[in-house]
């Protein structure tokens, strides 16, 4: 893998370097920011809806791309750092400008986003190129004026928060408080001030003292939406833990520790991996926690630590392929999922490009493709289905004919709408719900 | 996709106990293969992903030597024999017939190994406030990630697998299954076990 590699999937070439490796919306869906694995961030922005137009209400244009990390060599311990952008966080909009943390494995960033329309003209000393001015030519004062130019995205790096971790960053929160935020590696949770850049705290360590008897390592780990003081991180065993900063400076100890006993029926030589919680996401509401693995997204109840009130199958037919699956990596892909504005419909990606939504009020499922073909403006989405043997229907899919190089690991749901961003592989799709789909 | 493969894997082969060593055979191999090819990965080793793979490798290593516990790899079947402490052995401990328990080591500390408290940390500092890390004290650059250690089975085999290549050749018949000792060959079949380390 180097970052000019060329990777050939089904009849696509594209770059290894244009795999898109994280999304976000911002507080407002406004803007909607990706990262990939070149190290690069291309921001989108909503166009405002205009009567003039109203088949372009809402569509989201590219508003700016910058270079937010490269690749860096740590001649210490002979180790490339990659510049692929893990996760992306947008902080609240404080003034006019918009700003977010962007992060590799070692090293966050925190970006300023500031638009530029006006100029100054009409300098005393200056001519319009910036060259001083013969002052033999000045006779009269000037007050400069404003006028306007064409739109200008500057985007510039306020702080860089480095050396922090020792292990590589899997995730990254802000607080509440809109003053601190988290960044978690493998074994590590450490607590910034988003204007200090040389300290952090560290609030999670659950590094043993001994590494062979490492059993367990962190996966995510999530702020909750309200409370300050509070905040959950999910582990390679499938348990969350929800951590109370009032309680203690140092947070090995969970206050409520989250974990569902394991189905002796299910059991395998992998069970152990696909029980590893890969993303977990607070509801909008505070009161639920949403997590994935590999087999299933489940809703827990922040006052029920003993199972989830909810579990769906994502793709359960793939439960008797886990050999295979371990065989070609792919049992190591890390999903994530998301919920709706209203924690009324939770989503989460699949393999050939599919992505499915769960109704958690009518429990109702639908299995949806980000596919060029499916995806003409202004076309209706078709739900999909994967069969399993048994009566096979037209445009089915058999579980043996998917595409396993084609999955869809990162989505994003508007924060009010019901809009939704796709990562699939090197692109991005963009939905927009204006009548309620269909759900099966 | 190999069916008969997937069933062994689950313990559901019609050839039963035989098909399941087999199978933890083949996955022995892949997942030495894949803690072996990880060590050139561009962005350092990944300590979650490897430390999956070594827990697959630890199970599938049980099964094949017919070691107490590797039954909890596997669903249960019915039939006679209460099961192992499953519970136990997935903490790390070792079931009581072995060779620790007949030095009378402990079985198994109270909790597992954990980083010391801030306070047991620094006793210097007085009470467990939030201690910040500087740049300038402890930098953290300079820890290792103390990778090499993390898969503990690695040991057994021999840095670069020479040990156990050189082992095989002249494999005298095996000793029973669970003693598991470097200077001992651990897997009785040669060709797949050779072929996945040459193939690295």
């Amino acid at each position: 893998q180097t970052k000019t590699g060329v990777l050939k999937i089904s009849h696509d070439i594209f770059l290894w370097s244009d795999i898109i490796s994280t999304v976000e919306f911002n507080h407002t869906g406004e803007l909607l920011a990706t990262g990939d694995k070149g190290g690069r961030v291309v921001i989108f922005q909503r166009e405002p809806e205009s009567k003039n137009e109203p088949y372009n209400q809402g569509e989201y244009n590219v508003y700016s791309t910058f270079q937010s990390h490269e690749p860096e060599f740590d001649y210490l311990k002979s180790l490339e750092i990659e510049e692929k952008i893990n996760k992306i966080k947008w902080l609240p909009q404080q003034n006019a400008a918009h700003s977010l943390l962007s992060t590799n494995d070692k090293t966050i960033k925190l970006w300023k986003v500031t638009e530029r329309d006006k100029r100054p003209e009409g300098y005393n000393l200056k001519d319009e190129e910036g060259k001083l001015k013969d002052l033999s030519t000045v006779t009269s004062l000037q007050v400069p004026v404003l006028k306007p130019m064409d739109l200008m995205v500057e985007v510039t790096p306020r702080r860089i928060f480095a050396n922090g971790h020792t292990y590589h960053v899997n995730s990254i929160s802000v607080n509440s408080d809109c003053e601190t935020y988290m960044s978690a590696d493998d074994l590590r949770i450490n607590l910034w001030h988003l204007a200090i850049t040389d300290r952090s705290f560290n609030i999670v360590d659950i590094k043993p003292a001994n590494m062979e008897d490492l059993t367990e390592v962190i996966t995510a780990s999530e702020f909750h939406p309200h409370h300050c003081n509070l905040f959950v991180y999910s582990s390679s065993k499938g348990s969350l833990r929800l951590c109370d900063m009032r309680a203690s400076a140092l947070c090995d100890k969970h206050s409520k520790l989250f974990e569902e006993p394991e189905d002796p029926s299910n059991r395998s030589f992998f069970s152990e991996i696909i029980s590893s919680v890969s993303d977990v996401k607070f509801s909008h509401s505070g009161r639920y926690m949403l997590t994935r693995d590999y087999l299933t997204v489940k809703v827990w109840d922040l006052n029920m630590e003993t199972k989830p009130i909810e579990t769906y199958q994502v793709h359960d037919y793939l439960r008797s392929k886990l050999c295979s699956l371990y065989e070609n990596d792919c049992i190591f892909d890390k999903f994530e999922c998301a919920w709706n504005g209203s924690d009324s419909v939770i989503m989460t990606g699949a393999y050939n490009n599919f992505f499915r939504m769960f109704d958690r009020n009518t429990k109702r499922d639908v299995t949806l493709e980000a596919s060029r073909e499916s995806s003409k403006p202004r076309a209706i989405l078709k739900p999909r289905r994967v069969c399993v043997g048994g009566k096979r229907r037209k445009d089915d899919i058999s579980v043996d004919s998917l595409d396993f190089t084609k999955k869809i690991l990162h989505t994003a749901w508007h924060p009010t709408e019901n809009i939704i961003a796709i990562a699939a592989t090197n692109n991005l799709y963009i939905f927009q719900d204006k009548v309620n789909s269909e759900m099966h | 996709f190999s069916r008969r493969r997937e069933r062994a894997a689950r313990g559901l082969g019609a050839g039963g106990a035989m098909e399941f060593r087999l199978e933890a055979h083949r996955i022995v191999s892949i997942s030495l293969g894949k803690i072996y090819s990880a060590r050139g990965q561009r962005g350092g080793l990944k300590l979650h992903k490897n430390l999956l793979v070594s827990l697959v490798l630890r199970s599938a290593r049980r099964v094949y030597l017919g070691e107490p516990g590797g039954e909890c790899a596997l669903p249960p079947r019915p039939g006679p024999p209460p099961p192992p402490d499953c519970e136990r052995l997935r903490r790390g401990c070792r079931p009581l017939a072995s060779e620790a328990a007949a030095r009378g080591r402990p079985e198994c500390p109270a909790e597992s190994p954990r980083k010391r408290s801030a306070a047991e940390r620094d006793p210097a500092a007085g009470y467990p406030g939030k201690k910040p890390r500087r740049e300038t004290e402890q930098p953290p650059p300079q820890e290792d990630m103390e990778t090499g250690n993390v898969a503990s089975l690695i040991s057994i085999f021999g840095s670069g697998f020479s040990g156990l290549l050189g082992k095989e050749r002249g494999a005298a018949e095996a000793t029973e299954p669970g003693q598991v000792c470097c200077e001992q060959p651990v897997l009785r079949s040669l060709n797949p076990w050779s072929t996945a380390i040459v193939a690295f």
